[in-house]
Formats: C-alpha cells, structure tokens, sequence
C-alpha cells in the first residue's frame, strides 16, 4: 500500500483521473442542461459514438485536431436537432426515442467505421498542453495543468454552464420550463424554444464527450463507449442537476477507477480480487445515488412532455 | 387615473366562439369590462368561463368573434402578446415554478436590464415597491416553494402588476383561501379596480360574487345567460341563472331526535406526513340521525383525522375509534367497512375511483366480493350489472353507460358514483370528506339532499369541509379545527359566519360560550 | 469464391430509426442468406465482437479466407449479448449453413440447446477444450501460453527496469493461457515483475488505456495485453515509445516502429482438419488445439522493430523447443 502513496503514482493517478473523467464531465453537463429543461435523453451514448466516429475519422482524413473537435460538435448538434424535433415538437416519449437515438448512434457508428475504416488505425492523439506557471507547481502541476484542451475546457464548462443556469435569462427560463412549463408558457416564455436550445446545447456538448474520448485515445472501436453515455445520465443525478455535482460524480468515478488500476498494478488488488474490485465505481455511483435521492428532488417536469391545455 | 370610474370600456369581446370536439364550450359570447370595475364571470364548471378567459389570454385561439382592447381590435395569439397588451391574469392553479424565488418568477419572460444575464436585484428593487403600493407583502428573495397559499397568490398578482397589467383576469382566486384571506384579497382587488384597472373576477361562489362585483355576467353551457349588478339580483337568482332552474340553495333539514353514539373517538393523537402532530388529542362523538360538520383552514388536522378514521393513517397509542361500540382503532379499511363505515375521501379520483376503471367496475369496487356479485368465485357480471344499473339510475348519475371509463365523466358526476356507492351499503357512519368540491352547483344540491336523506335514515355522519356554507348549512353542529385541536364544538343554531371563521383563525373564545 | 455476408450494425441502425419514428417493429425481415451457389461450403461465424477487431473475432474470419476451399460466408459479429449470438446461431442452423462457428466461449451454454437440434449442422465452438459430449460439436482451443512464453522471453531481454507491464480483460479463456505464459517466459528470462491488471472489460478502450498508463507509472517498460480493447493501451506504449507485444492478431499496424512480435491465431490449421472429418462424416465430438508445432500459432516478427543481437536468434531457438518439446512453458 505504501508504494501507492509516492508523489509519482500519486501524480499518475490524479491525471489518469482526470482524463477518465473528461468525456463523463462533458457529457453530463450537457445532459444538465437539457434534464434542468425537462428533457432526459437517454441517447447520450449513442450521440457519443457517432461524434467520436466522425472525430476518429476526420483526423485519420485530415489529420487536424481541431477540425476532428468541431466535427464532434456538429455532430451532437444534428443529433440534437433531430432529438429536439422529435421530443419537442413532435412529443414522443423522451425514454424511448433517447433508446431509440442510443441504437441509432450505436449502429450507424459501427456501420461506418467498417465501411469507411475497417480495421482500427491508431491516428494522433489530442496534445497535452502546459498552462504556463501553474503547470510548474510541482507534482500539482503535473497532475492537474499538464492536460489537453478538452479537459481544460471540460472543466471550464462547469462554472460557465452553471453560471448560465443560475445568472442568466436563459437559465431562468430553462430552470423554469424544467419545474413549471405551463407556468413559463403563461408568462410567454416558449417551452418549445427554451427545450429546443437546451437539447442543442446537451448534445453539442455529449459531441464534445466523444470527441474527448476518442481523441485521448487516438483509435476509434466499435461500441467504444461502452456504456459511458448512460453513466454520465447517472451523474446527473448523481450531482443533484447542478454542474458543480456532477463535477464531482465525474471525478469520483474517474478516480474510483483510477486508483482501482493502479492498485491492480502495484498488486495491492490482487488478479484474484480483480472482479470484486472491477464493481467498485458501480457500487459507489449506487450508494452515492441513494444518498442523493433522499434529499433533492429532480426538475418536476422532467421526461414530461409539453402541451397547452 | 382619469379613466377612474368612467363608463368607457377597456375589453370588449363580441361572438366568441369556440368549439372543441364535442363541446362548445363558447357560443356567441359577448363581456364587456369598464376601466375601474370589478366584472365578475359566473358559472358552473364547463360553463365556458375558464375558456373564454384562455382565449383573451392568447392559450387558445377563437373560431369566431373579435377582441377590442382599449378600442383597437386586437387578435392574441400567445400569453407573450396578451402581456405585452398589458394585460394580466392570475391562474387557478398557481403558475409559478416552486423552485425559483420570488424574484426569479416575477422576472421570468421580462426583459433584463443586462442582457443575457438576470437583474434580479433590480426586479427585487420593483417587487418590494409593489409590494408596499398594494399591500403585498412578500419576501422577492424567498423560493416559491417555502411561501404559503396566501402569498402564493400575492406573488401571482405581483407578478401582473410587474407587468403593469391594466386589465387583469382572476380565475376562481379564492378557492385556496381561508375567509379571512378572502377578505385581504377583496381589499386589494378593490383597490386595483379603484386605481382604474379593468377586473375580470371568475367564481362559481355567489356570496363572493356578491360582494365583490361591480357587474355579474353569468354563463351557462358556453352562453351567455345575461349581465347583472349586486344590488339588483340575489343568491337564489344568481343560482338559477347558473343551473336552469331553482336551486334550492339551503337545504330543508327535518328534526332529528339525536340518540346512540356510533362514532366515538376518544384521546386521538395522529402524527402527518412529516412526523410532526397533525392531531392532538382530540375527542367527540357522533350519533345517529346527525351530522357532525368540521370546518378549519386546509392543514389543520382534518385530512390526517380522515384518514385515521378511514383506517389509512396510523394513531399514536392511547387514542381510540369506536364505530357502533365497537372499538376499531386496530382494524383495517375492509374491517371497519364491515362495521358499517362509509367513505367519501377528499382524492376522489386518487382514493374514491379509479380513473380508467367503468363505472359499473367503480360501483362494486368494495363489494365485488360479496356473494350476489360472484357466483362459484368468479364474478357475476350480470347482477354486478343490474345493480349498476339500479344505482345510475337512483342517484342520476349522467354517464352514457356504465361501461363508460369513469375518468370521462364531470367531477360532479364522479362524485355521485362515489356516493351511490357508499350509500348504497346503508353505511352505520359515514365520512364524508369535502363532498361537494369543484362539484357543479346542480350536483352539489343533489349530493346534499343525499346526506341529509341518510341522515333521516339514522346514519351518523362526520362532514369535512373547507366550504364554509356547506358546513353551516348541513351539520347539526359544528366541530372547529385549529392547529390539530378540537377549538369549539358549535350547535348550527348558534353558529355564525363570524363566529366559525375566528375560531378558524385560531381565536380561542371564552370557555362558556362553547358548549360541547 | 468467397462471399460474406454482414448483419448486426445495418439492423441496429434500422432498429434504431424504427424506434425513433414510434413504428412498432412487428417481422424480423433479416434478408436471407442465398444459398450456395455450385456446392460452396457455406460456414456462419458468430462473434462476440468486431469481425476487423485485430484480435480475437478478425483471427477467425481471416482463419475462415484462408481455407482452401470454395466457402460462402456469412457473419455475425459484435454479439457482445450472449442471448443475441445465440439467436444469431440457431438462425444459421435453421438457414441451411454446413458449418456454424460459434466463435466465444461464453457461448457454449447455448450451443447444449441448439446443437442436438440440427444434427446435420456441424457447431465449431471455441475457445474450449471438450465438446460437452455433443456428437456435432467440434472444440477448438489455443495453446496461448506457447506464443505467451515466447513473447514473455524476448521481453524478459528488452526490459531495462526489470518490470514488465501486462493489461488483460477478463481472467478466463485464451486470455489466462496467454498471460501465464508471457509471465512464466518473462519470469524464466529473468524480469524481476511481471505486474498484471485484468480491467473487467473486453471493450472498454479508455480502461485499458488507462491500465497501460498506470503501469507506465510503476516503472514499466515492456508491454503486453490480449483481447479487443488492448488498442487503447498499444497507443499508450506507442506514445510513451515502449515496446509493445502483441496476441491474437498481427497488431503491428497499431504501432509501426513499436509492435515486437505478435502471437497469430491461424484458425485454419484446424479448420481444415474439422472439415476433413466432416468430410468423412465425423461431424464432432472432438476437440483440437492451435500451437507452435501445428502451425497453427506463430510467432510474426515486426522487422521495423530492431531487436538487439541474439535475442531474435534466441527467440528461435525457444519457439524449435517448445515445437520439439524440450522447452516447458508451465
């Protein structure tokens, strides 16, 4: 155990935290923005895959980043148009079309990767980039300011989309229109617009999520997500539907798994205890979701579609 | 203002008209409403009030007619235009997001100062001017959720005059509130009317409508019936303008020699939903050929002493229910069925009916067990049938059929399956809890001749209700809740409005003017 | 001629569509494999993942190409859920096919179910060493451990640290052979650590990823991994410029200058023996191995990769007396 608290392993383990967390932290904020608005999408995975394939496959076309990143964006953004379409305007229940954009993204990620790609090609992975002077702090600076943009941004994003929510108009609207819609529409605020925006924003941002993902990686698998979309819904949850909340989900889970890897590493997990240790950031997530749950309440419309009676 | 009591109208509507499927719910309708009047819309439920009201507030859209404002022809096609013609409308069910603050909710769809983001303080700056203008006090930094009924609805009208609302529409206002609340709310629209603001007041309450209304237009099956003032009609005209015929408003009570006990509760303590004392120690008794009304505010114990009648709500040890002598305070629902109680809950749609069942299905609820209902274990659908039959039929229950999914039929009419149903089982005591609520005034007359009809029949029934009038017109005497306690039990000869609504507030009088 | 047939993401996309527009999706109208044209061996494989994953299902399908034989295929892949390949089987089994790979261990609970039902069908079913005593169900198994040792050694040669890093999925089937092999080569040729994480996951890429990055910490530097998700962790010793050894593919491609050596599966080694007996009218009941003396393992060599004096020769060496059996690799 105590080879687990060197600085260097130490070090290690917070930046293999971080970079775990960042797709879950991107793809949760996302989703709090749209969950604050009344909408859950359950798609989020299948929105991932499909972004971080397009990502994967415009660095191997093109071999820039940035422009990959963008794609991811774009990506999540037409998934969030056609989500918004169908759960906003045309009502349908919000669980099963998110299932139904989920084995969309699943398959069609899957469809184009063998037909455009075939066999896996590693390509660039995203540069991690020293902020000046903070990345100096030692051993600190190394964990935390020696990463790549997207976690920058990722992380950025956590005060800026709670700002959003609880500063400004838009925000009021969205918390508004997630509690009390026929309230919001008898004040002309219009629900349809305000869910609309907010699905757009949630899924630019799980494009984002998978672009994070695939880019830390540099290769691209079927189902590469693994289920990550549905985790980061549970951190919604889990951070009671405020970024800072679910921040922390990302970075426990992230860490939870982290230290689980070096801990099998360094043989404090033994391979025979592997299976018990692998339930680790399941079990947590659970437990913490059941301490959550006794105390805060989810947006009172949400999953609830809009009519004017 | 110099608009101030002028005969110059700010609304006029002409030939609206609505159709939804199946119903017109506005035919032709015409409202007129003058600068500084309070206007009040009458009618039962389903009359058309609520929807000609939604169409001038831009939720629905008329097939036919015109909207003058002010003299401009106007077409509002959102809630956004209808306030941005100032013009404002406190909903019956509240429309504020319990979540946000007082602020937060009056600022929503306003624009910000510093776009994109809020000014809250700001808006609080207004709000709290407001608030001292017209006598709202409210705390703008509060969140919805934590405010009472009564400030709910101050924040509602905060919010239109934020809006600088000129002609302001309130939608059965009152329904929430105690009398004493009733009477602030009237000081203040009174004052805004004054202030030369047109008023549009909806009720189904003829002694609100009364007192408040400059001018009444009543509406029946989406018409007009016509347009009167208080000091040319009265309660028995207002009411039969409402309904179509004479509504006997107070209903003939027989004398009854009161005589053995059958509902006898003793010491009873029952905690609520969050563990606190809903109730406290309270006893009475009721007897037979007597009804035993109580008033108080909502909250104040009565729906926790239902339910612990009932059987759906534990007691604390030490407290008793006796039905017919016998002591049933362990029992459950089906035992204490058995000894003869009926129930009319409060939830009728969550604890009297269910929803998506028939209303044959909603009749044998509780007694499809019994023996003429089932023959060789299996149900016997055509005595269940008959016996549906017979019942629609005595109570006159408006239904196409009783295979009709009960959640199409009116509240009033739900009511009376509830009623026959209960009644039906000859019940020793029955509890009838807020019998007539958002019950058309037709139905409620009926459900009233019924209880009084069991009461001859030797019933003894318990009656909770926040209608006052109810209360005062059907019990025998009259039990005052405060705060989980007994205050007063009042006989109805010598109960007075006022006397029963300071007891409500909790105004404890001399120990010898009650008599128990 | 071979032709292959492809379901799995072009229904999911359809599934996926379907529950978008709110269609109930009544018949499974799955088009229907053509039959074999001129007496072409038609042969089905069900793969719990990628058939071009560079690991386990790809050893399969380039296993199937490379038969001699005039074969139609069709393919299942990305059956991760056990009640979808099972189904995905007994739908081969129905559709007419001669030989219906069942390419997972996890699958052979279903094949006792479907197996006795076609006895005309001949079931291959792998990895496993028995049959279950099905009569139509032939076993094919690696001798991962042989290629382990091997690759194990050379690492034992490279590693500067003395501590070489291993990254597997879950503790059972090919994937333990495998690793105890590489740690008793790499052990044997004097590693002083031989550190392995099993991350719970055949699919999870970021967890493996991170699994090679939390060895690269504890002073790693030689890596090895199997199954499907490895591809996260080869880019990670690709990255950190540490030598990678690859298994049940040719991983080469993942990392150009950086792969040593991968352990292939060549399936077809015992592909061919199975259809032989078919052939003869044995259609199962027996199981069979892949390794280093049938050739149906080998040892593939990534030239760009400069292996220090000897250490090829020696790797030789060790690969003739495992053959011959002179080397144990317990």
């Amino acid at each position: 155990m105590g080879e687990f608290f060197t600085l260097s392993v130490l070090v290690a383990t917070a930046a293999s935290a971080i970079r775990l967390a960042t797709p879950y932290l991107l793809a949760s904020l996302g989703e709090t923005v749209g969950q604050r608005s009344g909408v859950l999408n359950l798609g989020v995975d299948g929105v991932m895959l499909l972004s971080a394939f397009f990502s994967y496959w415009t660095v191997l076309e093109t071999g820039n980043l940035w422009l990959a990143v963008l794609v991811g964006l774009v990506v999540g953004l037409v998934m969030g148009l056609l989500y918004g379409v169908i759960t906003v305007f045309l009502n349908a229940t919000q669980g099963i079309s998110g299932i139904g954009i989920f084995i969309f993204g699943l398959g069609l990620s899957d469809l184009l990767f063998r037909q455009l790609v075939g066999t896996p090609k590693p390509v660039r992975r995203l540069p991690n980039v020293d902020i000046p002077l903070l990345s100096d702090i030692p051993h600190l600076g190394e964990a935390l300011f020696q990463r790549n943009l997207l976690t920058y941004l990722a992380f950025l994003l956590v005060p800026v989309t709670a700002l959003l929510l609880t500063r400004t108009t838009f925000g009021l609207n969205i918390r508004s229109v997630g509690d009390n819609p026929q309230a919001a529409d008898s004040l002309g605020v219009s629900v349809e617009r305000t869910r609309f925006v907010a699905i757009l924003i949630g899924n630019s941002m799980a494009g984002l999520a998978g672009a994070a993902l695939v880019l830390q990686l540099g290769i691209f698998q079927p189902n590469l997500t693994q289920g990550l979309g549905f985790i980061a819904v549970a951190l919604v949850y889990f951070g009671a539907w405020r970024p800072i909340g679910v921040m922390g989900g990302a970075l426990l889970y992230g860490f939870v798994n982290a230290t689980v890897l070096q801990w099998k590493a360094l043989g404090i997990i033994p391979v025979s205890g592997s299976d018990l240790a692998n339930m680790a950031p399941a079990v947590l997530t659970i437990l913490a979701l059941i301490v959550v749950a006794r105390r805060v309440h989810a947006p009172s419309a949400l999953t609830k579609p809009f009519t004017r009676h | 203002m110099d608009t101030m009591g002028s005969d110059e109208n700010i609304l006029e509507m002409r030939g609206i008209t609505k159709v939804f499927p199946g119903v017109v719910a506005n035919d032709n309708v015409d409202l007129d409403v003058r600068y500084g009047e309070v206007h009040s819309l009458l009618g039962e439920n389903g009359a058309g009030k609520s929807t000609l009201v939604k169409i001038l507030f831009g939720l629905c859209q008329p097939d036919e007619g015109s909207i003058h404002l002010r003299g401009e022809p106007i077409a509002v096609e959102s809630p956004a235009e209808a306030i941005a013609s100032r013009i404002g409308m406190i909903h019956q069910h509240f429309m504020l997001v319990p979540t946000l603050t007082v602020a937060e909710n009056v600022a929503l769809g306003t624009q910000s100062t510093r776009r994109p983001f809020t000014d809250l303080d700001v808006v609080s700056r207004r709000v709290s001017e407001i608030s001292e203008k017209h006598g709202l006090a409210v705390d703008p930094s509060v969140e919805v959720r934590r405010l009472a009924v009564g400030e709910r609805q101050r924040v509602e009208i905060i919010k239109a005059l934020y809006r600088d609302a000129e002609l302001l529409v309130l939608d059965e206002p009152t329904a929430v509130l105690t009398p004493g609340e009733v009477d602030d709310l009237f000081v203040i629209l009174r004052r805004m009317a004054n202030d030369g603001r047109g008023l549009i007041f909806i009720s189904h309450k003829l002694r609100e409508v009364l007192t408040l209304s400059d001018r009444i237009t009543v509406l029946r099956n989406g018409k007009v019936v016509g347009t009167t003032a208080p000091a040319e009609t009265s309660r028995e005209e207002l009411a039969q303008m409402m309904v179509g015929r004479a509504v006997r408003l107070t209903p003939d009570k027989p004398l009854m020699d009161a005589s053995a006990a059958q509902l006898k509760v003793e010491g009873l303590t029952i905690r609520g939903d969050r563990e606190t004392v809903a109730v406290d120690d309270i006893s009475f008794e009721v007897r037979s050929g007597e009804i035993l009304g109580v008033a108080g505010v909502s909250g104040n114990g009565q729906r926790e002493l239902a339910e612990a009648i009932a059987g759906l709500r534990a007691v604390e040890p030490g407290g008793s229910i006796r039905i017919a002598g016998v002591d049933v305070t362990g029992d459950d629902t089906r035992s204490r069925r058995d000894r003869g109680l009926g129930f009319i809950p409060e939830e009728r749609m969550r604890d009297g009916a269910i929803a998506e069942f028939t209303v044959s299905e909603n009749l044998v609820l509780v007694d499809h067990g019994a023996a003429e209902f089932t023959s060789r274990g299996m149900l016997d659908f055509g005595s269940i049938r008959e016996h549906s039959q017979k019942l629609v039929d005595d109570f006159a229950v408006k239904t196409p059929g009783i295979d009709t999914p009960t959640s199409s039929l009116s509240g009033g009419n739900i009511q009376k399956v509830i009623l026959a149903r209960e009644l039906s089982a000859s019940p020793t005591v029955l509890l009838a809890c807020q019998p007539t609520r958002g019950v058309d005034i037709g139905a409620a007359e009926y459900i009233h001749t019924r209880l009084i009809q069991q009461r001859s029949l030797g019933t003894a029934t318990i009656l909770i209700s926040e209608d006052l009038d109810e209360v005062m017109g059907l019990a025998d005497r009259i039990a005052v809740m405060y705060e989980g306690e007994i205050v007063a039990i009042v006989p109805s000869e010598e109960a007075t409005r006022d006397r029963i609504g300071l007891l409500m507030a909790g105004v404890v009088e001399a120990p010898d003017q009650s008599s128990v | 001629m071979k032709r292959q047939w492809r379901l799995g993401p072009a229904v999911l996309v359809i599934l996926g569509a379907l529950a978008l527009v709110g269609t109930a999706c009544g018949d499974d109208d799955a088009p229907a494999s053509g039959s074999g044209e001129g007496g072409a061996l038609r042969v089905a494989i069900v793969a719990p993942s990628a058939s071009d994953d560079l690991a386990f299902s790809q050893s399969m399908v380039d296993s199937v190409h490379a038969i001699e034989r005039d074969v139609e295929l069709s393919v299942t892949d990305g059956t991760f859920i056990i009640e979808d390949a099972a189904a995905a089987i007994r739908g081969y089994a129905e559709d007419g096919n001669d030989v219906v790979i069942a390419h997972g261990t996890q699958f052979g609970a279903s094949l006792i179910e479907i197996a006795p039902a076609f006895p005309d069908v001949t079931f291959m079913w792998g990895t496993a060493s028995d049959t279950q005593g099905l009569a139509n169900v032939f076993a094919y198994s690696p001798a991962a451990d042989e290629g382990g040792y091997v690759n194990g050694s050379i690492a034992a040669a490279l590693t500067k640290t003395g501590v070489i890093g291993v990254v597997g999925p879950i503790e059972a089937g090919d994937a333990v052979a495998y690793i105890n092999g590489f740690k008793a080569g790499a052990l044997a040729g004097g590693a002083s650590e031989v550190n392995v994480t099993y991350t719970g996951s055949f699919g999870d890429v970021a967890l493996a990823a991170e699994a090679a990055e939390a060895h690269l910490a504890n002073d790693v530097d030689v890596l090895t991994g199997t199954a499907q998700m490895v591809v996260g962790a080869v880019g990670v010793a690709a990255d950190a410029g540490v030598p990678w050894f690859g298994t049940q593919a040719n991983q080469t491609s993942l990392a150009p200058s950086l792969v040593v050596a991968s352990q292939v599966y060549h399936w077809e080694v015992v592909l061919e023996e199975m259809l032989t007996l078919r052939d003869s009218g044995v259609l199962g009941g027996q199981a069979f191995e892949v390794n280093l003396a049938n050739g149906g393992l080998v040892i593939e060599f990534n030239d760009a990769y400069e292996l220090p004096a000897g250490v090829r020769d020696a790797a030789d060496a060790m690969i003739e007396g495992i053959t011959n059996g002179t080397v144990s690799t317990g």
